[in-house]
């Protein structure tokens, strides 16, 4: 695909899409049937009401809250790694800025997406913003994403308008009408404008970090570690458990985007900066690891039956894999291993097989965090849950991955999420 | 059909209201037969005074026509008996007859100080008691309880909960090891915490705690995320799943609960489908002056209900006796239940 410019003459790159249209049509194809099947799924979730779910009220809550944890904890982790460029100016983090910030919001709609066909009645989901309770950390939070969105929003602005505005000059046809929308009217690209951009994207970065760690994603912990009815998540360690590992699958996402990208789109790929990212996922599995154990420990320790039997359960119960061979395995060894050695952090095959370990791997430590302590009965003497999820809670969380998927994709395709050249 | 916001009431209009008090009402002719008066004075006065409240006959014109007949039909206890509309012009008795009547009377502005004072008293009682009315709470002697689950079903018949909704369980522990073993079977209703953590995480506070101490959920705001069914440590509460017992017995959704006290079978009304419900001591009974189900049916008299706030009550002497306990003390949340052990 040609690039159109108003001169004919390529001066930087406009087209960011796949360089293979086989791989193209593939993809949108893949992403078609799962929207279908998705869609479907939806449909049965809708005219059956929460019955098509494998939730009972010992467990009344499954695949879907973990999945809205795994994509909060996805978005807050990918910002805050956009941040180590745009507030911190960590060197050449900028390449990855932009495509860190759009994964961000992307993931935080996928995950507002979860929490809302996890809702007994979907027609109500605007009552929280009627309705409050000020000791609801849930209550909080629902604002809390909202407000996060809108730095996400701001700051994609300010990182990419001058792009943006130069490729309006540059490109006609509808697409130069959405750049030039995008803008906002604002098309200087002169360098005072650049530079009053970098301050606003700083400015709302430092707004935003406090708000993704301690209310977004914090605050998405404390929304279980307040639920003292289960000794398994009551816990003061548990909101910087939940941080840790948000910024674990968050820099592994941003990795494996980025080597993706270059694979996929083509485009350079900077091995020493592939490295920096590699270092600082291996940094956090290792924290996160280590927050684990402790929290582990305590548990142990205090001896509080529901607690340890909670813990046992995840070590050896029924689903002891999903524990040792998806959160342990994938999670953590896996990565370690792969992440452990120079020459393989400089390996762009090696470090995305390391971010899809990762970031698999996390989707199992979500559905650990949540379905355990709603097996184990709150007194002894009433039932014990029993929960796989359902065709229908599989296959609507497919399809919602899939407009996350599909969303990404347009946006990569259309936006420029990674630094325009120079002018040549 | 037309809309009947009250629960329990039969859905009639008036004229069939009118057909029945007809039906009902009693023929005044052999009434009166049966007194030692005059039949025909009776009637006549009776179809005279329907004119009058009609407006088509003055009560001087009334009195007139029949003071006289009533005087010598009645004698002395007519005389006696105070009559405004002859007595004085302002159709008011005078003081002498009230007070033989015992009414008291007095200028409106004596009567509404007399009312400021009373509800001021009222007032200050609420501040030393909270909220002033009762408390309710229930006590379960599980010395008496004999496991027959008896609460359990009068519940679901009570609240019409459907499959997988039961407000009222009974836990069974058994102890020891054969042959010496016993068993303890634990009623397990809402504890109706005075602190509960349900209401706490409520995002849009559909769930609320009542000045009588019961912990409510307003089905038309619920949004179902089951953040309470988390948060609550006797897993008390239950998700609605829109299931029935519509196979299995015939016509089972015909009848519904009027929960809350608002009639739920009715069109345009909102179906708990997709909410969290739980048990509320059967609010709707409570409201009528009765006890909750499960304690009216409870067969070994196990189960009380009553006001904890009332020092004299049952309930209250119960939860303050050396026997009793609540579930989970140490977690803060003051359950309103109380067992005996």
């Amino acid at each position: 695909m040609a690039a159109e410019t108003d001169s004919g003459r390529l001066e930087f790159d406009t087209d960011f899409g796949f360089t293979s249209d086989r791989i193209r049509y593939g993809w949108y194809g893949l992403l078609a049937i799962l929207l279908l099947v998705g869609a479907y799924a939806v449909y049965l979730r809708i005219t059956q009401g929460m019955a098509s779910t494998n939730l009972t009220s010992t467990t009344p809550w499954g695949a879907w809250v973990a999945f809205y944890i795994y994509f909060v904890g996805l978005s807050a982790g990918a910002f805050l790694v956009s941040t180590l460029s745009n507030v911190f100016g960590m060197e050449g983090m900028e390449n990855v800025d932009r495509d860190a910030l759009f994964a961000a919001a992307i993931s935080m709609a996928v995950a507002l997406l979860f929490v809302w066909i996890d809702l007994g009645r979907m027609d109500r989901m605007y009552h929280p913003f009627i309705w409050r309770q000020i000791t609801s950390p849930l209550a909080w939070e629902v604002h809390a994403y909202v407000a996060y969105i809108a730095v996400l929003v701001t700051e994609l602005y300010f990182a990419m308008r001058v792009d943006l505005a130069r490729l309006a000059a540059r490109v006609g046809g509808w697409r130069g009408t959405l750049y030039r929308a995008l803008t906002l009217g604002r098309t200087d690209t002169g360098e005072h404008a650049r530079e009053r951009d970098e301050t606003w994207l700083k400015r709302v970065g430092i707004l935003g970090i406090p708000l993704a760690i301690f209310l977004v994603h914090g605050g998405t912990g404390v929304l279980f570690a307040v639920a003292k009815a289960r000794p398994y998540w009551n816990s003061g360690l548990f909101p910087i458990i939940f941080v840790v590992s948000a910024i674990v699958s968050g820099a592994a996402l941003v990795m494996g985007l980025y080597v993706l990208r270059s694979k996929v789109l083509g485009g350079d790929l900077d091995r020493s900066l592939l490295d920096r990212v590699a270092k600082l996922t291996a940094a956090f599995v290792l924290v996160d690891l280590a927050f684990f154990m402790i929290d582990m420990l305590i548990a142990l320790n205090s001896l509080h039956p529901h607690d340890v039997e909670t813990w046992l359960l995840i070590l050896t119960g029924e689903m002891a894999w999903s524990f040792w061979l998806v959160m342990a395995g994938l999670g953590w060894a896996v990565p370690l291993t792969l992440l452990s050695k120079r020459s393989w952090r400089r390996t762009p095959a090696l470090m995305l097989l390391a971010a899809l370990s990762v970031v698999v791997g996390i989707v199992g430590v979500r559905f650990n965090i949540v379905v355990p302590p709603l097996i184990v009965p709150v007194m002894e003497g009433l039932p014990a849950g029993e929960y796989v999820p359902s065709l229908v809670e599989w296959t609507t969380s497919a399809g919602i991955v899939a407009v996350g998927l599909a969303l990404y994709t347009l946006g990569v395709e259309l936006l420029p999420l990674e630094p325009l050249g120079d002018d040549k | 059909m037309s809309q009947s916001n009250t629960p329990g009431v039969p859905d009639v209009d008036a004229m069939d209201v009118d057909r029945m008090v007809e039906s009902e009402r009693e023929d005044p002719e052999s009434v009166l037969a049966e007194t030692d008066h005059s039949t025909d004075l009776g009637l006549a006065m009776a179809e005279d005074a329907k004119r009058v409240g009609r407006g088509e006959l003055s009560s001087e014109r009334f009195w007139a026509k029949y003071d006289e007949a009533a005087s010598a039909e009645f004698g002395e206890a007519y005389e006696a008996t105070p009559n405004p509309a002859v007595d004085s012009d302002d159709q008011t008795i005078d003081e002498a007859a009230a007070e033989s009547l015992s009414c008291s009377v007095g200028s409106m502005d004596s009567v509404a100080a007399e009312l400021d004072e009373s509800e001021a008293a009222e007032a200050s009682q609420a501040d030393a008691d909270a909220d002033g009315g009762p408390t309710y709470g229930m006590v379960i002697d599980l010395q008496k309880c004999v496991g027959c689950d008896s609460c359990t079903v009068a519940c679901k018949a009570e609240n019409r909960t459907p499959p997988g909704v039961s407000y009222n369980v009974v836990m069974e522990e058994e102890h020891g090891e054969f042959p010496n073993v016993s068993r303890t079977n634990i009623p397990r209703p809402c504890m109706q915490c005075t602190n509960p953590p349900c209401v706490q995480v409520c995002p849009v506070s559909a769930t609320y705690k009542m000045d009588n101490g019961v912990v409510n959920i307003d089905y038309e705001r619920c949004i179902g995320c089951r953040y309470c069914m988390i948060a609550c440590p006797y897993g008390a509460r239950y998700f609605d799943f829109g299931e029935s017992y519509d196979d299995e017995v015939m016509e089972a959704d015909e009848i519904t609960s009027p929960e809350y006290g608002v009639d739920r079978d009715e069109e345009g009304r909102v179906e708990p489908v997709g909410n969290v419900r739980k048990c509320h001591f059967c609010h709707h009974r409570l409201n009528r002056g009765e006890e909750p189900a499960c304690v009216e049916t409870c067969v070994g008299d196990a189960r009380n209900a009553g006001d904890l706030d009332d020092p004299e009550s049952d309930v209250a002497q119960m939860a303050d006796s050396d026997r009793a306990f609540q579930l989970k003390e140490e977690g803060g949340t003051d359950p309103n239940v109380y067992y005996l052990k």
